[in-house]
């Protein structure tokens, strides 16, 4: 069964008087369970796809559906409780909230969903070990390096269980050995939890931790080749 | 909402620079509010509890007899207890008396004002506390002033001792003109000197109260004018005065008087015109007719009543009445100047200012009823003047008595709310300054919370992208900054009232004992007063908080309309 089916889909993005055409056409099918990576240079619209995707911006035409239903028509409030329930993001620069430290940020997600406290209390203990952070759990995110914080971002990105992981250039702001290690972290919770990953980047280098590869190149997918 | 709490308090914690200094100007703001508010509601106690309540009362129940200021003076004393006597909310009915005389000591001489001190056993040792702090004495003692032996002890003003040149045990003596237009002399011993800073007190001499009547020229059943003290003067002055005049209606002023050793009633005639017109169409006599007949000790008697009494035209005679509090008969010589033919109230008609004379001397033991439909032509027990709700009106109330002349008795009730509303308004400018103190506050909260929210927010775009992200609401969002400035005013607000507290407590620290500057009135116990209640505090807290979540709200939801996409794509 796909987890996403994307047709057709168009996104532009008002530039002053222009219209900037991020996006002019995709189709995209994601398998459940996938671990999928989506390669082009800057400025190709990995990001927009990827936004769009993870219901935190509109697409302008074309059909998007996750898990099945559609969700280009959805108010402000369903989009936000899909992104709860269903979709964890993994951002390129972290984006820990400060103030919280290593289980707050990975069960914050939790407490959103309103379960309760010791519940998700031990939901992220576990999470944090899972990512190897069971020694950190009371810093906050400044005092961890761009590694560790990104461990976090993955445990929290997974504490709900979420259908689809979105990372938009998860490695981009690490050097390669720690980019490495995340990604085959991340293919690891692939594995284990079997949840559908999709991330983007722009660096070759990366690739070889993806199953499927697909190429995006001014706002349109470069026809895949044929899996070797 | 656990988590909004954490994460917005934590947040404030964040920017500890730009939040304190915003979280000290609401805390002046704050300061600024509760001494403002609290010095105001101690000007208007001093004025209203500590001030008014000694001259007028919270509600006055005034007497005047034929209109003369000085006359303060009801001749049924019991009648008057009586109306005042159990009304809901009144806790003590005092009689007042107070009269501006010339006084003499030694080698010098000056006018005061006497004035009738209630020192009998029954006042509270809470009343007894609060006259001995208001009036200290600090030479003899109150005691001294209660002393039956002594020759009208008094407690006078330190600086009228000094002016008079008397001190302990000397002698004043006082002339004066009585209530009834008698020249009087008395000595009075000074028993006590006390100190007060209210300039308006220093004229003030005190005199135990029947005696000070005594030397007025009061009889032992005719009372003063009453000033009243509620249990809730803010609230229930108005019924209380409203329920007193309902109780305080006339009824007709009559006697059973014998002339010639018949039975008779002896009735007075309104003066005023319409009363006398009225009076000469039902008699069938010309207004004229009327009027010369009704002049002076003038009689008017219908046929019956003169045959009756075996009273002739022309004739005079005498009508006498058995007296209400004293044995042996009042009487007054009357001269039948008229006697008409047709019906009329039956009895003796005299005109009411001669009639009140006799009347109000020698109240009668009885009195006689009218035949119907003769009541509103006659005079009644006294006048009672309507109820009038502002200074003004009430001043044009007696302006008005004072041109017509009555001739009766004036019985007024008033609250020092309407009588003294000049102190309201000044009440109302102390609240005016507070106002405008509260509108540049306003102005600086705006700015700060505007300001320090934008600036917050801006630093955290990617932050609320990233929280929207994962599925925090919108409304969380703005709940979140909303909680931020909550706490923050909250805490600032506990700050400025424990300042605003500790302000109040130094500026009460320094006694002051000016002499003669009316600003000594403000002070109590020679010390600036602040009377702090629970809602003013409680408001003051309530606006600033009201204010900065009301300037809070804009932003706030601005930040929690910003797109996700849009917010994470953000760089600082
Ligand atoms: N908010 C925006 N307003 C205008 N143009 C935008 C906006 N966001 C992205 N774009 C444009 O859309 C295109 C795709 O951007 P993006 O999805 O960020 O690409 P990538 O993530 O692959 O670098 C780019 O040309 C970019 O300049
Ligand atoms: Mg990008």
């Amino acid at each position: 069964m796909n987890i996403i089916e994307i047709k057709n889909l168009k996104k532009d993005y008002p530039l002053g008087k222009t219209i900037v055409p991020a996006l002019r056409g995709v189709d995209l099918e994601v398998a459940e369970g996938e671990f999928m990576s989506i390669i082009g240079p800057s400025g190709s619209g990995k990001t927009t796809l990827l936004n769009v995707i993870g219901c935190i911006d509109q697409a302008t035409a074309g059909s998007v559906k996750i898990a099945g239903s559609e969700i280009t028509a959805l108010d402000d409030r369903a989009v936000t409780d899909i992104r709860l329930h269903k979709i964890g993001f993994i951002f390129q620069t972290f984006n820990l909230i400060p103030v919280l430290d290593v289980l707050e940020n990975i069960e914050f997600p939790l407490l959103l969903m309103k379960r309760p406290a010791a519940e998700a209390r031990k939901r992220a203990e576990k999470l944090a070990a899972e990512v190897g952070l069971s020694e950190y759990v009371r810093h906050r995110p400044a005092e961890l390096s761009g590694g560790q914080r990104q461990r976090v971002a993955i445990a929290r990105a997974l504490v709900t269980g979420p259908d689809i992981v979105l990372a938009d250039e998860p490695t981009a702001n690490l050097d390669s050995v720690t980019g490495a290690s995340i990604l085959e972290l991340m293919r690891e919770m692939n594995e284990v939890e079997k949840t559908t990953f999709v991330f983007s980047t722009h660096d070759a280098a990366v690739l070889k931790y993806a199953r499927r590869i697909v190429r995006i190149k001014d706002g349109l997918i470069e026809k895949e080749p044929v899996a070797a | 909402m656990e988590l909004l709490i954490r994460l917005s308090l934590r947040n404030l914690l964040r920017q500890k620079r730009r939040n304190l200094l915003l979280g000290s100007a609401m805390a002046i703001g704050v300061a600024i509010l509760v001494t403002a508010g609290s010095f105001s509601a101690g000007i208007s106690d001093i004025m209203f509890n500590r001030i008014m309540r000694y001259v007028t009362g919270h509600v006055s129940v005034r007497f005047n007899e034929r209109g003369g200021v000085m006359r303060e003076i009801f001749r049924d004393g019991e009648r008057a207890r009586a109306a005042l006597q159990g009304v809901p909310g009144v806790e003590k009915a005092e009689e007042g008396v107070g009269y501006f005389m010339r006084a003499i000591g030694n080698g010098k001489s000056d006018n005061i004002i006497l004035v009738g001190a209630n020192m009998s056993a029954e006042l509270s040792d809470k009343e007894r506390r609060e006259i001995e702090e208001s009036f200290r004495v600090v030479e003899g003692s109150w005691e001294g002033a209660r002393d039956s032996k002594a020759e009208n002890p008094i407690i006078i003003s330190a600086e009228k001792a000094r002016y008079l040149n008397v001190t302990l045990g000397d002698t004043v003596r006082v002339r004066f003109r009585d209530m009834f237009g008698q020249d009087q002399a008395a000595r009075l011993t000074v028993a006590g000197v006390m100190r007060n800073d209210n300039i308006f007190m220093q004229p003030v001499v005190f005199l135990e109260r029947e005696r000070a009547k005594a030397l007025l020229g009061y009889r032992p059943w005719e009372t003063a004018s009453f000033s009243l003290t509620l249990s809730d003067p803010k609230r229930g002055a108005r019924a209380v005065a409203d329920a007193i005049h309902a109780r305080l209606k006339p009824g007709l002023a009559s006697m059973e008087a014998s002339v010639n050793g018949r039975k008779t009633a002896l009735f007075g005639v309104k003066s005023d015109a319409a009363s006398r017109e009225a009076l000469a169409a039902r008699l069938k006599l010309s207004p004229a007719v009327l009027e010369a007949a009704l002049r002076r000790d003038g009689a008017l008697l219908d046929a019956r009543t003169a045959r009756a009494l075996g009273v002739r035209q022309g004739e005079e005679f005498r009508a006498s009445w058995a007296r209400k509090f004293e044995p042996g008969l009042g009487e007054t010589r009357l001269k039948a100047a008229a006697i008409f033919s047709g019906e009329g109230p039956g009895g003796v008609l005299v005109n009411d200012g001669k009639f009140y004379a006799a009347y109000y001397r020698d109240l009668p033991a009885a009195g006689a009823a009218p035949a119907p439909g003769w009541e509103a032509l006659l005079a009644p027990e006294w006048t009672l003047l309507p109820r009038t709700y502002t200074t003004d009106d009430y001043k044009k109330k007696y302006q008005e008595i004072a041109r017509s002349r009555g001739k009766g008795t004036t019985a007024d009730v008033s609250t020092m709310y309407e009588t003294a509303s000049d102190i309201l308004k000044l009440e109302g400018v102390l609240n005016l300054i507070t106002l405008s103190a509260v509108l540049v506050l306003f102005f600086i909260i705006l700015l700060g919370v505007v300001n320090t929210l934008r600036m917050t927010i801006r630093e955290r775009t990617k932050e609320i992208g990233t929280v929207r992200a994962i599925g925090m609401r919108a409304e969380d969002v703005r709940n979140t900054f909303l909680l931020e400035t909550f706490f923050l005013t909250l805490f600032s607000s506990a700050a400025g009232v424990a300042l605003g507290f500790l302000a109040m407590s130094l500026i009460s620290v320094p006694e002051f004992h000016p002499q003669d500057n009316p600003l000594g009135m403000l002070l109590v116990n020679g010390r600036v007063y602040f009377l702090t209640t629970f809602w003013n505090t409680a408001g003051s807290v309530l606006l600033i908080m009201g204010i900065a979540l009301a300037t809070a709200w804009f932003p706030a939801r601005r930040a929690a309309a910003m797109s996700p996409a849009q917010a994470l794509r953000h760089y600082d």
